[in-house]
Formats: structure tokens, C-alpha cells, sequence
């Protein structure tokens, strides 16, 4: 009886010091073991986000691969229509899965701003 | 032409996010009815080319007119149960694991009395 108190007393160890434990043994990992406990905790570095939102907008049939940076206005420097732009959103936001509302992806009008939400937004995939 | 070019503009720039916005959700809704993409994709430019066909009018009261009569047949036409990304409101995922507060620990005792 005595033997199990004592190892039971072992055993009560809180979580706070456990990840920490975890950390430490990990040193690959230190990005992520900060918020452990939770299910939003995967960013994209930017990079990625550039890449990605490049491809998105290369891939576009009216669209010049040649011609596109990360900092070109969709109507402005791509001559793109409104509808275009839209268009564009609505591939950005299932590459990254993401829902955006409406008002503000009518405002999303060049790779900048897009990068930028993108990368500011939490639950980007 | 109306009285003063500002308020013709201003017009013009609210009745282009309406459009706009027309624009993306019956993109959407057309996504939600035509799941296979071959589908989609020939709707999708079938719809673009019912808002191309009317890019060159110039009238305020037309354009209003045929917003209007889009957001009608949009609404007519919506799915009932569209597909929504699982963490947004309505979604599968929503609000299915929040964060725990903050400063939350679990005590393994495994039901160990505090006598023993």
C-alpha cells in the first residue's frame, strides 16, 4: 500500500512541465510544442504561402506566367477583369482552404494583399 | 449623364461590388449543385458568359435592374446544403475542439484518495 502511494506520487505530474520535458528531449520541434493542447496551431511560413498563391495565379488560363510577381495588381498589371479577380479568390481559397467573407474578398485585388491574408490568416491549410 | 461624375462613380463602384459579390456566390452555388469538377467548369463559364453578355451597359437604373433580377434568380437557385469549409460557421468543424483555458492541468491520481 505504501509502495503504491508512493508510486502514484510519482505519477502526478502536470501537463505544463511534461511538454516541457517534451521539448526539451526535441530540439527539431520547438516550433510546435508551445501550444500543444490545441487544434489551430499549423502555420505556413511564408514562403509556402508565396509559392503557392503564385501557382494559383499562374495556373489561371487568362493569365501570362512570365508576368507574374509577388507584388502584380490583378486588374491593374495582369489586365484582368473584376470577375477575373474573382475568380482568383475563389481559387486562392480552396488552395489554402479557407473561407473568406465576401465583403472583404471583393477588397483582395493584387498577389500582395493575398499573400498577406493569407499568411495573417489562422486557420490557413 | 447625372448632375455631378462623383456620385456617378461612387455609383458605379457600389454597383461593381455588387456584382461582384453576385459573381462569387453563384460561382459558389454552382460548385454546391455541380460536384465533379468536368460539370463545374462548363457551368462555370455558361455563367460567365451570362455576366459578359451584359458588361457594356452604362444606365444606373438598368444596371440596378439587372442586379436585382440576379440576385433573384440567385436566390432561387441556392443549394440547401451547400458546402461550407468545416472550421467556418456552419461548417463540420466548428467549435468542435477550442482551445482549453489557459493554466489547465490534469492531475493523474487515478482516483487515489487523499488518506491513503
Amino acid at each position: 500500500m505504501a509502495l503504491r502511494a508512493v508510486l502514484l506520487r510519482q505519477l502526478r505530474v502536470p501537463v505544463q512541465t511534461l511538454a516541457l520535458a517534451g521539448c526539451k528531449s526535441q530540439p527539431w520541434s520547438f516550433s510546435s510544442c508551445i501550444r500543444l493542447m490545441s487544434s489551430h496551431d499549423d502555420h505556413l511560413s511564408k514562403e509556402q504561402v508565396i509559392g503557392r498563391v503564385l501557382d494559383v495565379v499562374k495556373s489561371f488560363p487568362k493569365v501570362d506566367p512570365s508576368r507574374v510577381t509577388p507584388d502584380v495588381h490583378f486588374q491593374k498589371d495582369l489586365g484582368l477583369d473584376s470577375l477575373d479577380n474573382v475568380e482568383i479568390i475563389m481559387a486562392i481559397e480552396e488552395e489554402f482552404k479557407l473561407e473568406i467573407p465576401d465583403k472583404e474578398a471583393v477588397k483582395i485585388d493584387s498577389c500582395n494583399l493575398a499573400i498577406e491574408y493569407v499568411y495573417n490568416h489562422p486557420m490557413a491549410a | 449623364m447625372s448632375v455631378s461624375t462623383a456620385a456617378y462613380f461612387a455609383r458605379r463602384a457600389a454597383q461593381k461590388e455588387r456584382v461582384q459579390i453576385l459573381y462569387r456566390r453563384a460561382l459558389r452555388d454552382t460548385l454546391n449543385w455541380a460536384v465533379h469538377r468536368h460539370l463545374f467548369y462548363q457551368d462555370a463559364s455558361n455563367l460567365r458568359e451570362k455576366f459578359d453578355a451584359n458588361n457594356h451597359v452604362e444606365d444606373l437604373d438598368a444596371i440596378d435592374r439587372m442586379i436585382a433580377e440576379g440576385e433573384a434568380r440567385y436566390n432561387k437557385w441556392r443549394h440547401p446544403d451547400p458546402y461550407i469549409v468545416p472550421w467556418a460557421p456552419g461548417g463540420s468543424k466548428f467549435t468542435r475542439n477550442p482551445t482549453p483555458p489557459a493554466g489547465i492541468e490534469i492531475l493523474y491520481d487515478y482516483g487515489r484518495e487523499d488518506n491513503d
